[in-house]
């Protein structure tokens, strides 16, 4: 059974190519991300950086896992039908069920451990590439190590190992239980074809239904529940989009077929009869490939989303130097004298602030630090920094809050939040992250009210002067910081605090490896979506040879054929690219949400490059198909 | 001429007779040097407007070879073959290609209807592609599945359907073109004894009422008793012609007759 097994995989060789490959493909991602946590790279990013990365990593991981999983059954089922109906044929050879599994099992694992051996294989080889690109891409300076060690090669095997046993196990029950006549008609299943009405209206609106949910949830705005909305959101959108392909698009395509002025035209008596005939057997896949495509536009706007953030956080976090925080006024003038010897001032100011006692705040965080500014102090700051100052006079009772940057926040609602302080309700009007108060706007709560208010609430905290100072050589910082303390330590009073931050710093570098890896992300599944529909086109091509030849016969130049073979590919690439399209624009909005930022451009840019990626794979399935047609 | 004519009860032939083909000295060799066979040697064959004429012979007399070269799926050795006032040894690929495709209609004998569409649709594919009208394809279509009693069917997918009803629909499909001549290979091979009279049935009544033109390649003389005039094929020559004059059930037993007389392998096809 063995050299059975053996002598039909080395001879079908060419036949498990395709799955040898894709497999192999999905043990190579996996193996390089699982060495990138143990090559200790990222030891010099610092303890709080490399965990932040290992979590994001990890995360990956199970992303890539859960990917792998749905790759590998997928990839295996379409494997399975085309095999059955080939080994199917030993039980005229009087072969049991239960061998005709056995040997299919077997050949399943020989398939299995070439791909593991191929990916781990080319995964070592491709580690230090791999590390190499994703550390340029963040901007990281690193040592690169090109020993892979054995524990990713363990940790790869194993995930892989465990997932594509379960789906050759599963096959082999399949067959163990499949009848004679099963196997025989395996390859035609699921061709026929023409689905009821009723059967499609029903599907179609609840697909409609459940993906305008997973639509409305994915951009609702919401006080806290935004991972909440988005998890249900991710789960209604893949549930809709198979609905969508499995109901409203055949819905569609049928009732195109049955209106003849529309079928007769051009080749689409050709091609649309055949995206209907195969409708009920692919679309499967072409919903899996929108989800992916969908992934892959979301990973990569990420990406580009992150970085963006990367760059304004840093920009934001570095307004100023230097900052004080002195209950005198006067400290402003000699604090410049210090820090400015030998160094140009670019950015200066000096502001009031009332510290609030949160006792007087009624609030969720009591050990949090709450600080008031008056509207007209913050309006003299913006002028001094040449910074913005988009805020309106504001009313008793309205206050404005000022934040920092946030990478993602969950809060993606702040419509009719009120702050209750000193005995008077607020409502916020604004909440805007302009960086008056630099690097103090990360640990503090500011918030703005007017003159009136502001004298109102002296008496509920204890007013600051916070003096702040950038900088123009970040060279000098070291050496004007230690001028600054001896300075600050030199004041007799013991109520100055000094803010100092080193424009050098890496703290959020981990941000920057974030960024690359959702540009890897990104890659593996728009290779992972293009690779799946190849796969599924190329096979459809092989039972086209035949009728592409009867139609030659008949006198159909190969023109009208190649038309109507290009006409459907790019119906079955465009139709999930099309989804995606419509989709990325709420999965984007989303993340535009969480960011509390415009990503329509960046949206726009990934859906193009998944545009560019997809044109060609259509270009190098319509070569494939084309050949395998016999055209 | 090698052939033998029996004209027995023989119908007045029409005062002008239009060609629709005209093949001279048509030989057909395979093979290369040393391993040649000569399949055809020498044919000669006159198609009119309007004739149903069959051909039958025993295996590896030559009857597929004439009807590829015929329908231009094949190239002969030496001779010609005119089609639509065309010598169709000297034209192009291309040309071929739209010959078939609008002067030539063929039945297969496994039917060949594309199982991505309904028999609708496989009927109109001809035209459609050829750039006819959604509503004459329509037309024309419904007309057709009408006179071949397979009108209630077109929804239908073929592998809904029987043998006979498959094959009506690939002869719907041949005739929809309106062409010149059709081309059928042993149409009714695949078909039981009752689905196989009912489409010759139908080749007969499209013939009499004067839409087709058929030559129609076959080893049962049943099958062959429809036809106008019978050409039977040895060895890649045209042995005799036998022509049915009135009643098709005397021609068969003509038929039968001249088989038997040839005895050996026609009689084992």
């Amino acid at each position: 059974m063995r050299k059975l097994a053996w002598i039909n995989f080395k001879y079908g060789f060419k036949q498990y190519l395709s799955l040898v490959i894709s497999l192999a493909f999905t043990v190579l991602v996996l193996f390089n991300f699982q060495n990138l946590i143990c090559s200790g790279a990222f030891e010099i990013l610092g303890t709080r950086n490399r965990e932040y990365v290992e979590m994001i990593i990890n995360m990956i991981t199970f992303v890539l896992v859960c990917f792998m999983f749905f790759f590998i059954w997928y990839s295996t089922d379409v494997f399975l039908t085309r095999r059955k109906k080939e080994i199917g044929i030993y039980v005229f050879m009087g072969l049991s069920n239960e061998k005709i599994g056995k040997l299919y099992f077997l050949e399943t694992v020989f398939t299995g451990l070439w791909a593991l051996f191929l990916g781990l294989f080319f995964g070592a080889l491709s580690s230090g590439l791999f590390q190499m690109i994703l550390l340029a891409i963040s901007d990281l300076t690193v040592e690169i190590h090109f020993r892979p060690g054995l524990k990713p090669v363990f940790v790869t095997a194993g995930i892989y190992g465990a997932v594509y046993l379960i789906f050759a196990v599963k096959g082999y029950v399949n067959l163990v239980r499949s009848s004679v006549l099963g196997m025989i008609s395996a390859a035609k299943q699921n061709e026929y074809v023409r689905q009821s009405k009723a059967i499609l209206f029903i599907k179609s609106a609840a697909g409609t239904a459940v993906l305008g949910s997973g639509y409305y949830l994915a951009v609702k705005r919401d006080q806290g529940g935004a991972m909440g909305n988005a998890l249900a959101a991710v789960a209604l959108v893949t549930a809709g989009v198979y609905l969508l392909f499995g109901g409203l698009i055949p819905l569609i395509f049928q009732t195109a077929a049955g209106n003849k002025r529309f079928l007769y035209k051009n080749q689409r008596i050709l091609w649309v009869n055949s995206l209907i005939f195969r409708m009920k057997k692919n679309y499967r896949t072409y919903a899996m490939v929108s989800i992916l495509l969908l992934c892959s536009v979301t990973a990569l706007a990420t990406s580009f989303a992150m970085r963006g953030r990367y760059d304004s956080i840093i920009r934001f976090e570095n307004t100023y130097t230097f900052q004080l925080l002195s209950p005198w006024q006067e400290l402003d003038e000699q604090a410049a004298a210090v820090i400015g010897d030998g160094n140009d001032i670019v950015v200066r100011s000096r502001i009031p602030l009332l510290c609030v006692d949160p006792s007087y705040v009624n609030t969720k965080y009591p050990d949090s630090r709450y600080t008031i500014l008056s509207w007209s102090d913050l309006k003299e700051l913006a002028r001094e920094t040449g910074m913005e100052f988009p805020i309106a006079p504001l009313g008793d009772d309205q206050i404005v809050k000022i934040s920092h940057l946030y990478l993602m926040s969950l809060i993606t609602d702040k419509s009719g939040i009120t702050v209750a302080i000193g005995g008077r309700t607020y409502s916020q009007v604004e909440d805007i992250s302009i960086p008056y108060m630099g690097y103090l706007q990360e640990n503090m709560n500011f918030y703005v009210v007017n003159d009136e208010e502001y004298r109102r609430l002296r008496s509920f905290g204890e007013e600051l002067y916070a003096c702040s100072y950038r900088i123009g050589d970040p060279g000098n910082f070291m050496e004007t910081r230690d001028r600054l303390d001896r300075f600050v330590a030199g004041l007799e009073d013991g109520h100055t605090a000094r803010v100092a931050i080193d424009p050098e710093s890496n703290e959020l570098d981990w941000v920057k490896v974030m960024y690359s890896v959702c540009i890897f992300m990104f890659l593996v599944f728009v290779l992972a979506s293009g690779s799946i529909m190849f796969m599924k086109l190329y096979n459809d091509a092989f039972e086209e040879k035949g009728r592409c030849q009867v139609m030659l016969k008949m006198g159909f130049d190969r023109g009208t054929l190649k038309k109507a073979m290009k006409a459907e590919l790019a119906v079955a690439y465009g139709l999930p690219f099309a989804v995606m399209g419509i989709s990325s624009f709420f999965s984007v909005g989303a993340l535009a949400r969480m960011m509390f930022t415009d990503l329509t451009g960046v949206n726009l840019v990934s859906v193009a490059a998944v545009l560019g990626i997809l044109v060609l794979w259509y270009g190098l399935s319509l070569q494939a198909c084309e050949k395998n047609a016999g055209l | 001429m090698n052939h033998v004519e029996e004209k027995n009860n023989m119908t007045t032939a029409p005062a002008q007779r239009v060609h629709v083909a005209v093949v001279k000295n048509l030989i057909k060799t395979y093979g290369g040097k040393g391993f040649q066979t000569r399949v055809l040697k020498g044919i000669d064959l006159d198609i009119c407007r309007n004739d149903f004429i069959a051909v039958m012979g025993p295996s590896g007399s030559g009857k597929t070879t004439l009807l590829n070269i015929l329908s231009t799926i094949d190239k002969p050795t030496q001779g010609t073959v005119i089609l639509d006032g065309q010598d169709i040894t000297r034209v192009s690929n291309r040309e071929l290609s739209r010959l078939r495709r609008d002067k030539i209609g063929f039945v297969f004998q496994d039917y060949n209807l594309l199982d991505t569409m309904t028999l609708q649709d496989n009927i109109a594919l001809p035209l459609s592609l050829s750039g006819v009208s959604g509503k004459e394809c329509v037309e024309k279509v419904r007309k057709l599945a009408s006179l071949l009693g397979i009108e209630e069917h077109l929804k239908k997918y073929p592998y809904q359907l029987s043998g006979g009803q498959r094959q009506r629909g690939a002869t719907c499909r041949a005739l929809v073109t309106e062409p010149e001549i059709i081309f059928a290979d042993e149409p009714t091979g695949a078909l039981d004894s009752k689905s196989g009279r009912e489409l010759l049935e139908c080749f007969k009544m499209v013939n009499d009422r004067g839409q087709a033109t058929i030559l129609m390649v076959t080893h049962d003389p049943f099958c062959a008793s429809y036809a106008k005039d019978v050409y039977i094929l040895s060895d890649g020559k045209i042995l005799c012609r036998l022509s049915r004059g009135g009643d098709r059930k005397e021609f068969y037993d003509r038929i039968i007759d001249v088989q038997t007389s040839m005895g050996g392998d026609f009689l084992c096809q």
